[in-house]
């Protein structure tokens, strides 16, 4: 079992007030600013998001996951690059997740590495937590 | 209303029990985290992991929720602490899940009794996308405390 913590303080209104990832658990980042604005407008100043973190986890869970499906079939990869994009509608919540892998894989054809990310997609402990996401899309391809 | 994307990468390299990977946000806010198995299920040893930045969005999107409810009721707070908690555990059949959240807020906010504040709290809960997506598979609890 493995326990993450993250705290976090807000001051004043919605619109004007702001918040702070003061720390995590694990000491890796923080602090980092957080505001209603910044969440829900294209430029975001910088500033991190709920729906970026998600984003953040989301990604790296699928690496991981990935990586491991790839070693156990007896092919581990060289190196993945994944990225999520989280699209967010503020009174909708998170309505997709789009999940791009770039792998450098030897001795494996482009289906098997679509066929491992698939079920990394499935599988890893961030997908499952957030099945309730309507549609999440995965693009996986082979470099050149 | 308008659709936000935010979009975050990832770099891994070999494979999961001894490989390591970055993770960087799009928006500059943080980049190039390293993340690694042994310190995801093991001594964090400073690295960040799937599950940290899952505490560290609920308790962002729930501090934003509360926030904004008791703007709604014309009560804004004059400070929130939040700390959430998530929790990874193995589950017969179907390796690691995500089994709970917890967050506990506290709240110092004029004109407010403690039973408001917590019926405020539920209310944002309940309209926290987080909270939401991951009730479907995981216990989540929240705590409200009014400091006075």
């Amino acid at each position: 079992m493995a326990e993450r913590r993250a705290d976090v303080t807000w001051t004043g209104d919605l619109m004007s007030g702001s918040g702070t990832i003061d720390s995590v658990g694990s000491g890796a980042f923080g602090p980092l600013d957080v505001s209603w604005p910044a969440r829900t407008e294209d430029a975001s100043g910088g500033k991190t998001s709920p729906e970026e973190l998600i984003a953040t986890a989301h990604a790296s869970c699928f690496s991981m996951s990935l990586a491991h499906a790839l070693a156990q079939a007896g092919t581990p990869p060289e190196r993945l690059s994944s990225s999520a994009a989280v699209t967010f509608v503020p009174g909708s919540g998170i309505t997709k997740i789009a999940l791009t892998v770039r792998g450098s894989v030897p001795d494996l054809d482009a289906d098997g590495f679509r066929a491992a990310a698939e079920d990394a997609k499935a599988n890893c402990p961030v997908s499952q937590a957030l099945a309730g996401i309507n549609e999440i899309t995965l693009d996986a391809q082979l470099d050149d | 209303m308008p659709r936000i994307a935010r979009s975050a990468q990832v770099a891994w390299e070999g494979n999961l029990a001894r490989g390591s990977g970055h993770v960087s946000a799009d928006t500059g806010a943080f980049a190039e985290l390293p993340i690694s198995l042994p310190s995801r299920i093991g001594n964090p040893d400073g690295k960040t992991s799937p599950e940290e930045l899952l505490a560290a969005a609920h308790a962002g999107c729930l501090a934003i929720s509360v926030a904004g409810e008791l703007t709604k009721a014309e009560k804004p707070p004059e400070v929130l602490a939040l700390t959430a908690r998530v929790i990874v555990d193995e589950v017969e059949g179907k390796g690691h899940q995500v089994v709970a959240s917890e967050v506990d807020v506290s709240g110092r906010v004029p004109g407010i009794d403690a039973a408001e504040f917590a019926r405020i709290v539920a209310v944002a809960d309940a309209g926290c996308t987080f909270s939401t997506l991951i009730r479907a598979s995981a216990a989540v609890t929240v705590r409200a405390r009014l400091e006075t």
